[in-house]
């Protein structure tokens, strides 16, 4: 099996070799890569591939996982319909 | 040896990796300087709309240059970006904003805008998933659209590289060389030290403290906007909506299927805070499903915040300033995504030739602020 054929997120379908492709061509910060291969940001919101692409950035970069920051977790923590938030309201 | 490039460009925006590609293509070697990561400053956390409606002629003629631009960046810079002619609605609810939507329509029809003023039955035969209750009207310009601000930048940022120029990711711009009135270097965090006779301060919300380091003093103030993003969802066809009502605000759906948008506070919160509230993601669920009740099943993935950088007259300002070599593009507002492709060509072309496209005295250094931008 190649890298292309690994899926490291499977929310928006990135694979391992666009993870490594992009941290070849100088975007080492978990933040970045997140934003330019919207890893990380499917419905989930990164909880499969946060790891996983921790781990590639370490093996790339000889940087312990513990020395790369971690990606910014937003709110809501899991997603919500919008109705959830309109309904409680007496206006 | 202090290394030396034609120009270095402080800040890895849409601001500052646009006019990088505009002055690589002209064959400038140029260093990028970014403190953080690309698009870690307001571009990251923008809501992707690009529009032509304006109210002023070097806005108006700037946004359609960037129109031009987003059309064929794919071809140009060999990166798909998301480009798409979704449009915009500027929705008007109240006597006062269909008299203002007129006069703008037509000051843009003078530029050769495609937009019209339309009635709200015309406004639902666009959209037919509005809500039109209370609707007098509105303006709807199809050539309108939207892009990734993430694939932007990073097409525009590997241009440039393939074009001979450095990006330098993680060290911040500390200190400006000035001497006898013209920029001489920059001293990093790091320590490191690069000389060029051109700097830009292409730094979004930190552009006054960029500023005070040549001795240039910006009239720029960060302010914090909320927005918000939902899942992808089967496609609604709905534009740009553009709600000025006090419970207003702005969404689209993205290519993608999901919702974006946001609204501007009714209570300025000042400075670069980007944290995020609760009171914004139920007034803005609130306001979005008033416009389209279909909303209503569709789930919230994220918020987040980000900063607008308001001058006094909402209008930019894209310049060479009072130090000679010292340029800047900054105070962007709500705006600067759309304008970015434009004005980085038009400083790059200024800073080349010292001629600019058209008349852009509107967002002169050291003009007088007057009145703010209609469709701020
Ligand atoms: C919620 C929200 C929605 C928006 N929606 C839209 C929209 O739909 N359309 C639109 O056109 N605009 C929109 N905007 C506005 C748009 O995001 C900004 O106008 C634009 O991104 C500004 O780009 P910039 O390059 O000037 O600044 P930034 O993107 O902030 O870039 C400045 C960069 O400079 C770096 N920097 C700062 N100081 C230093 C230093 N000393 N040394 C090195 N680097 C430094 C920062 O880290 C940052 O990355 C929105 C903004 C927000 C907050
Ligand atoms: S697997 Fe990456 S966001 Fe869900």
């Amino acid at each position: 099996m190649s890298d292309k054929d690994i899926i490291i997120c499977r929310c928006e379908d990135v694979t391992q070799a666009e993870v490594e492709a992009a941290i070849d061509g100088g975007i080492t910060d978990p933040e970045e890569l997140k934003r330019f291969l919207n890893v990380g940001l499917g419905p989930c919101q990164g909880r499969t591939c946060g790891r996983l692409v921790l781990q590639i950035l370490a093996r790339k970069t000889g940087k312990p996982v513990s020395e790369i920051r971690a990606t910014k977790t937003r709110p809501p923590l899991v997603s919500v319909p919008i109705k959830e938030f309109i309904g409680s309201d007496d206006d | 040896m202090t290394k030396s490039y034609d120009a270095i460009i402080i800040g890895g925006g849409i601001i500052g990796t646009a006019t990088g590609y505009y002055l690589s293509k002209q064959g400038l070697t140029v260093l990028l300087l970014e403190k953080d990561y690309l698009t870690a400053g307001s571009t990251g956390r923008c809501i992707t709309g690009i529009r032509q409606q304006f109210s002023t002629p070097a806005t108006i003629k700037t946004a359609m240059r960037s129109v031009a631009l987003f059309s064929r960046m794919e071809e140009e810079l060999g990166r798909d970006v998301e480009w798409t002619n979704s449009g915009y609605i500027f929705l008007a609810h109240d006597e006062q904003k269909v008299e203002t939507f007129k006069k703008t329509v037509a000051l843009q029809k003078q530029f050769g805008l495609d937009v019209d003023y339309l009635s709200a039955e015309e406004c639902k035969k666009i959209v037919p998933m509005l809500n039109i209750d209370g609707l007098l009207g509105g303006t709807w310009c199809p050539s309108d659209g939207q892009a990734s601000p993430f694939f932007v930048v990073q097409a525009y940022a590997e241009n440039m590289v393939k074009n001979g120029c450095e990006i330098i990711r993680g060290d911040e711009v500390t200190g400006i060389t000035v001497k006898s009135g013209r920029v001489e270097s920059v001293t990093t965090a790091s320590g490191a030290v690069y000389g060029a006779p051109m700097i830009v301060n292409a730094a979004g919300p930190w552009a006054r403290e960029v500023g005070r380091m040549a001795g240039v003093e910006l009239e720029v103030e960060p302010e914090r906007h909320e927005a918000l993003i939902t899942e992808g969802v089967a496609y609604m066809n709905i534009p740009m909506l553009v709600d000025y009502r006090k419970e207003g605000g702005y969404f689209v759906q993205r290519t993608t299927g999901q919702f974006i948008g946001c609204y501007t506070p009714e209570h300025q919160v000042k400075g670069r805070d980007t944290g995020s509230t609760l009171e914004f993601i139920a007034e803005m669920a609130r306001r979005m499903c008033r416009l389209i009740p279909a909303l209503e099943d569709v789930a919230i993935l994220r918020q987040w915040s980000g900063s607008y950088s308001m001058t006094p007259d909402g209008s930019p300002i894209v310049d060479e300033t009072s130090v000679a070599g010292f340029f800047c593009s900054v105070g962007m507002s709500g705006h600067g995504f759309m304008l970015g492709p434009a004005l980085g060509e038009s400083l790059a072309g200024y800073m080349v030739n010292k001629t600019w496209p058209f008349d852009m005295s509107e967002f002169a250094f050291g003009r007088s602020f007057g009145a703010k931008e209609d469709l701020a």
